[in-house]
């Protein structure tokens, strides 16, 4: 390391240094750039990415359940308590195959959306509760983290769907409004475990909703009902 | 009258349980349903078990309330699932919400109900296995051949409108392996499998399961015999493949073993260390110096003997008594001493030193010992002999102090290697001095700077300076009275390398001029020994330059054209003490060829050429 070859290695450092820099510049192709309406994305591309994300959610949600309820709730009947207690119920939801298929396409992704919006907000508080738990559970708040992320992913695709099947469908954005916010901060520990419980069993129930809604309207959709 | 009918009643009561208990009916226990399942989505099936049995018919009933409902329902089938079993149609069955049901065993002793169940079909979905499954080994020509299985999903559900999603599986395993061998087959409904041991017979059974639910059971096994000419071409290709390999390999061992040392040097080649050309450490440890100077490029060195000569000179003292000086030394070496023959001035070598009067003109006063006394390189590699009675020998002590050269007791001294004799006795004290210095050049010229100075001062000190230009007159009339022990240049017979045509004779040096030109006279061979006067200078020829050196020892001296007057040197014989000192102090090695004129030392009327320019010559 003598001093005449100090300027010719800080001159190679400053070199690296700028094309790191540039390379972050460089942005890859898109596929679909900034959720524009005029994406040049697939249809089938946009399904097969809401389906991959809605059975992912679905599978998040289900293990979450599954750790608070062995951790918390088990045997405690709160099953009980979690009758009629999801905030979404108001939807005209299908509940079999022959409903799901008589609903119209558009109004079945109408709801599908409805039923992502509705879910942002309790997603939202359920992290933000978890987090500022004492000995809060490490497996349970990330996948609460990463349920609200993907949740917001899969929405924007949806909407990303819409806009090419439906593109004249105004924007409605009524939703469920969420309310256990109060509930989730009781001070009674087994009120709050009944909130959260129920919390986690809607959540648990509406993500398959949702994943099996897709599944539906990817095969009517693009594969005409031939899957 | 009050106390007449509790009494009676309860005298009822106990006769009536006294019947039961005799005939051993009771109330059925309370069942308990322990199983839903959905296959389809579409239907689902709960299963109860009984409780105890009061031993009277039971009825089962399974009531049921939905989610968000308050109407209580019962079950619409008990039959198509089965004894103690709710089988739910299509118009009965809801996905995503939750059913409430119990069963109600009642008997003629009475009644129980199970615990309440909440159910949500979403969460019990559990297909039928697949059917049909098919295995068949295919072999087509161009490529390997595989096991070929095909199955069809299970009755019942709906795959076209994406309602159920199925996932498969397959496994598979030779009829007496232990492990099953497994697959995932994703929604695919037909799969291959490549890797088989031939001749073996394969069970294979597949099960599927739904996107979020239960694993079906497994299908039954079918049965599959692999042909014995089903070819593994893989396990041919890789196990040629790992021959070749470790071929190449063990052939890289062996080159690298081989040579590994000489790649390794070529990739990092050694650090070379401080190395003298032709040094030779081995010659060094053996002490054969004679060698080891030769290796080192010492052989246009003058010839040691002549060297010798040369260093002697300045230092010898040409006497007649002389030989007296040898006789005393030669105690070591007695052959030597008695042997006054020697005398002959053609082997009369060494004497030239002690001829110069100005070095060592004290030393040539005393007795010396016989001058061309044999030289024993032996002997003289005792320089530790001081004790050797010597009449000068003190000077040659002192001035073997400074010079290990010149050994023990002044034999050296006095000594003229006799070059023909034992051309290579004298090589060791050459190799000793070319030991001593860096290159043979410069170490003579260093001795015999030192020597010179050393003769000189030692000289001074022992005899008066006012004496000294008188002895040295003495020392070359000396010389002049004893040409046979003139310093002979030696040439010897043979052809010189350097193209002289002439044959090659023996040459006495008569003297040295000014310049440093040799005034050489023809040798006298016979009766040269006690030729007392002079050769007449008219008849020498004056060589100057030495062309070369023959067989380590012998000068080739040519004339030089431009070679003084001999009778100059009359005058400049008074100025030989300062001039040699002073050439020698200015010894300029590189100006040898130039100036010759630097190496003439004057002594006493004879010119003597500094060695050490010799020496320079022939680099």
């Amino acid at each position: 390391m003598n001093i005449k070859g100090s300027p010719w290695k800080g001159s190679l450092l400053l070199l690296l240094v700028s094309n790191l820099l540039l390379c972050q510049n460089v942005a890859p192709l898109p596929v679909c750039p900034g959720g524009a309406a005029r994406c040049q994305v697939t249809l089938r591309d946009l399904f097969d990415r809401a389906v991959v994300l809605s059975h992912y959610i679905h599978n998040l949600s289900s293990e979450m359940f599954s750790e608070f309820d062995k951790r918390y709730t088990h045997g405690r009947g709160f099953i009980t308590r979690a009758i009629n207690s999801c905030h979404t119920s108001s939807l005209p939801t299908p509940e079999d195959k022959e409903q799901a298929q008589q609903i119209n396409q558009k109004d079945f992704l109408s709801l599908i959306v409805s039923i992502l919006r509705s879910w942002n907000e309790p997603l939202y508080h359920l992290v933000a509760e978890v987090r500022g738990m004492q000995e809060a559970p490490e497996a349970i708040l990330s996948k609460a983290v990463e349920i609200e992320e993907q949740t917001k992913r899969l929405l924007e695709g949806m909407e990303l769907i819409v806009s090419q099947v439906h593109p004249e469908t105004k924007e409605n954005e009524i939703y469920p409004v969420w309310t256990g916010l109060p509930s989730l901060q009781m001070a009674d520990e087994e009120s709050r475990l009944s909130a959260y419980y129920n919390l986690l069993h809607c959540l648990r129930r509406d993500s398959h909703k949702i994943d099996n809604y897709l599944k539906l309207l990817k095969c009517r959709i693009i594969h005409n009902n031939n899957c | 009258m009050k106390e007449n009918v509790i009494s009676a009643t309860v005298f009822t009561l106990l006769l009536f349980l006294n019947t039961c208990l005799l005939n051993g009916q009771l109330p059925p226990g309370k069942p308990e349903i322990f199983k839903c399942r959905s296959p389809n989505k579409e239907t689902f099936t709960c299963w109860w078990r009984p409780g105890t049995d009061g031993g009277l018919p039971t009825n089962y009933s399974l009531t049921y309330h939905r989610e968000g409902e308050t109407l209580l329902h019962e079950c619409p089938d008990y039959i198509t699932g089965g004894p103690n079993s709710c089988h739910f149609g299509k118009q009965y069955t809801s996905m995503w919400r939750t059913y409430i049901m119990m069963v109600n065993a009642t008997n003629q002793m009475g009644s129980s109900f199970s615990d309440e169940l909440y159910v949500d079909v979403t969460y019990i979905v559990q297909p039928d296995p697949p059917l049909e499954l098919t295995v068949e080994v295919k072999q087509p020509e161009d490529r390997k051949p595989y096991l070929w299985m095909k199955w069809s999903p299970p009755t019942l559900i709906d795959l076209k409108t994406g309602w159920f999603t199925l996932l498969y599986e397959i496994r598979l395993k030779p009829e007496k392996a232990a492990e099953w061998e497994t697959h995932f087959a994703g929604q695919q409904t037909e799969f291959k499998i490549l890797s088989l041991h031939p001749g073996q017979k394969y069970l294979v059974q597949v099960r599927c399961k739904p996107d979020h639910g239960y694993w079906s059971a497994w299908s039954p096994a079918t049965f599959i015999q692999i042909p014995s000419d089903f070819i593994m071409n893989d396990t041919t290709v890789w196990i040629s493949v790992a021959v070749l390999s470790a071929v190449i390999c063990l052939i890289i061992v062996w080159a690298v073993a081989l040579k590994g040392y000489s790649m390794v040097t070529c990739i990092f080649p050694p650090v070379p260390g401080p190395k003298i050309k032709g040094f030779d450490a081995h010659l060094l440890e053996k002490g054969k110096s004679e060698e080891l100077l030769s290796a080192l490029g010492c052989q246009d060195f003058p010839s040691t003997s002549d060297y010798e000569d040369l260093l002697v000179e300045y230092l010898e003292v040409d006497d007649s008594e002389d030989q007296h000086l040898m006789s005393v030394h030669s105690k070591e070496h007695p052959s030597q001493g008695m042997k006054p023959t020697y005398l002959d001035p053609d082997t009369d070598s060494g004497r030239g030193s002690c001829d110069s009067p100005s070095l060592l003109s004290e030393k040539c006063e005393e007795p010396q010992a016989n001058p061309s006394t044999f030289y024993d390189p032996e002997v003289i590699e005792k320089p530790e002999n001081p004790e050797t009675t010597h009449t000068w020998d003190p000077q040659c002590i002192s001035i073997e102090g400074k010079i290990p050269y010149f050994h023990a007791g002044g034999s050296k001294c006095s000594t003229w290697p006799l070059i023909q004799h034992n051309p290579r006795s004298s090589y060791h004290n050459i190799t000793d001095v070319c030991e001593l210095a860096v290159g043979p050049a410069v170490a003579p010229a260093t001795l015999l700077d030192e020597a010179g100075k050393d003769a000189l001062k030692s000289s001074q000190t022992i005899k008066s300076r006012e004496e000294g230009k008188a002895a040295q007159q003495r020392e070359v009339d000396s010389f002049h009275s004893k040409t046979d022990q003139d310093t002979p240049w030696l040439l010897p017979q043979e052809k010189t390398p350097f193209g002289s045509a002439k044959p090659l004779d023996y040459v006495e040096i008569h003297k040295v001029n000014n310049d440093g030109a040799l005034s050489l006279l023809p040798k006298q061979r016979e009766n040269s020994s006690q030729p007392e006067k002079p050769r007449a200078p008219e008849n020498s020829k004056e060589y100057a330059k030495v062309s070369g050196v023959m067989d380590n020892n012998i000068l080739v001296l040519v004339p030089d054209p431009h070679a003084k007057n001999v009778a100059c040197f009359e005058e400049s014989a008074k100025e030989a003490p300062p001039s040699l000192e002073q050439n020698q102090a200015e010894k300029d090695l590189a100006n040898f060829t130039a100036t010759p004129s630097k190496c003439r030392i004057q002594l006493g009327g004879l010119d003597y050429l500094d060695p050490a320019c010799f020496t320079h010559s022939f680099h």
